[in-house]
């Protein structure tokens, strides 16, 4: 299989055209913006953002998400005893909604992108074709996780009935948004692309890797 | 190496970058990729026309969707209602500048600057009035790609609603259909238009500035 990288071609990430490469970065002939030819530190990227991702999500689930006041009574709720409310008034769709988009998403995200990292760093076991299909579906699932964040703020404006009930937002909100952004982060900065690389380079090392490797050894 | 090869006849695949002669597509065609799955090009149906009209109608019902007041709440007698703007408001008056930032970047202003930007994309494509800043802002247009969330936040509307349903008289307000209305809008003009076609044209609008290397 041709790729561009191997016909000495790169291809713009905005407006894709090809470009032979001439220098890195790149500058695009048709919209003039800089890049690379595979985005630069990828896996160290994705890596850097995961991990303040996943650290940012401990005090998200242990702190506060909204409180709740009646009659000047604080009622606490933290993301998880949110969706166990829901399920003792048995919503349960709303339930398994919300557990979805704020545990499971944000822990999957992070969970397969170092999955994802690690197949690219080692090679063990890499299926590029499924690999990429789950990195799209971990892409297009980031921005739901914001859902909660967008609950909560809409529960403080609209419940505000003075001293009879108001709601606030609790501290775990900063850090809960501060992991899904991370999370975007670090799904944006992986490059797919890297999965095939690591792939072909796998398939075929004798041709490519070991012969340069050999030829200078004989001559010492 | 062989470094002879004019890029201007092929495309690579943007997530998997297989090369590929570069397919001749008529309208509604799309060419998807052998080896990974992913779309490479896409030529899609009447796209300036439609994406004009529906970033036009979006942008008429920006105003509505923010200012009118999406749902109410009674509660012991007490009636209140917020629209989108009054819930940035709130939550600057009681110190919550986070979620404040958040909700204004994602569910108003990307929202609003893409469906600008699409605008005036279209507009200039369907009135012919190409000028070469529009390389630059077309360029600058793909960076919030991924930053719109209305669809979430309408989500989250649903849910605040099965929330609030119980407790106390929930009450819809017109906010809320031009809120839809304005996340349909806005979804459609993004998916309406055509970046590969837009490109293309601009690259043959101006080709001084595309400096082509090998032409």
């Amino acid at each position: 299989m041709n790729t561009a990288k191997s016909k000495g071609l790169a291809l713009c990430p905005k407006c894709h055209k090809l470009n032979s490469l001439q220098a890195e970065p790149q500058q695009c002939s048709r919209c003039h913006g800089m890049f690379y030819q595979r985005k630069q530190n990828s896996l160290q990227y994705t890596l850097a953002w995961n991990v303040a991702a996943l650290i940012a999500f401990i005090p998200a689930n242990l702190y506060p998400i909204m409180i709740v006041y009646q009659l000047g009574i604080p009622s606490e709720a933290t993301i998880l005893s949110g969706i166990g409310e829901f399920i003792d008034y048995g919503l349960y769709p709303i339930a398994i909604i919300i557990f979805t988009a704020s545990i499971i998403v944000p822990l999957l995200k992070i969970i397969g992108l170092f999955v994802l990292v690690y197949k690219v760093h080692t090679g063990i076991r890499l299926k590029p074709d499924k690999h990429s299909k789950f990195y799209h579906a971990l892409e297009f699932l980031g921005p739901w996780s914001m859902l909660d964040v967008f609950v909560v703020a809409l529960m403080v404006t609209v419940v505000e009935l003075g001293f009879v009930t108001s709601v606030a937002a609790g501290p775990a909100i900063n850090y809960f948004t501060i992991t899904v952004i991370f999370t975007m982060f670090a799904a944006n900065s992986f490059d797919p692309r890297l999965l095939w690389d690591k792939k072909a380079t796998a398939q075929a090392p004798i041709s490519t890797d070991t012969l340069p490797r050999t030829l200078p050894e004989e001559k010492g | 190496m062989n470094s002879k090869i004019n890029p201007t006849f092929f495309v690579a695949c943007q997530q998997c970058d297989a090369l590929y002669d570069k397919p001749q597509l008529k309208q509604g065609q799309l060419a998807k990729c052998n080896r990974c799955g992913s779309t490479l090009i896409e030529r899609k149906v009447d796209s300036i026309e439609r994406s004009f009209n529906w970033s036009l109608a979006g942008l008429m019902l920006m105003l509505p969707a923010i200012l009118l007041p999406i749902m109410g709440v009674t509660l012991a007698g007490q009636f209140h209602q917020a629209s989108l703007f009054d819930c940035i408001l709130v939550l600057i008056d009681r110190g919550f500048f986070m979620i404040a930032c958040l909700v204004f970047l994602f569910a108003i202003a990307v929202p609003i600057v893409r469906l600008a930007g699409a605008f005036y994309i279209s507009y200039s494509f369907k009135f012919h009035k190409l000028k070469p800043s529009l390389l630059n802002f077309f360029r600058a247009y793909h960076y919030l790609d991924n930053w719109a969330m209305l669809n979430v936040f309408m989500l989250g509307i649903v849910v605040s609603m099965y929330k609030l349903i119980d407790d106390t008289e929930l009450s819809i307000n017109l906010g809320l259909f031009a809120f839809v209305f304005w996340l349909i809008c806005s979804t459609m003009s993004a998916a309406a238009l055509d970046q590969d076609y837009i490109w293309d044209k601009l690259e043959r609008a101006f080709p001084r500035n595309c400096a082509n290397e090998h032409s």
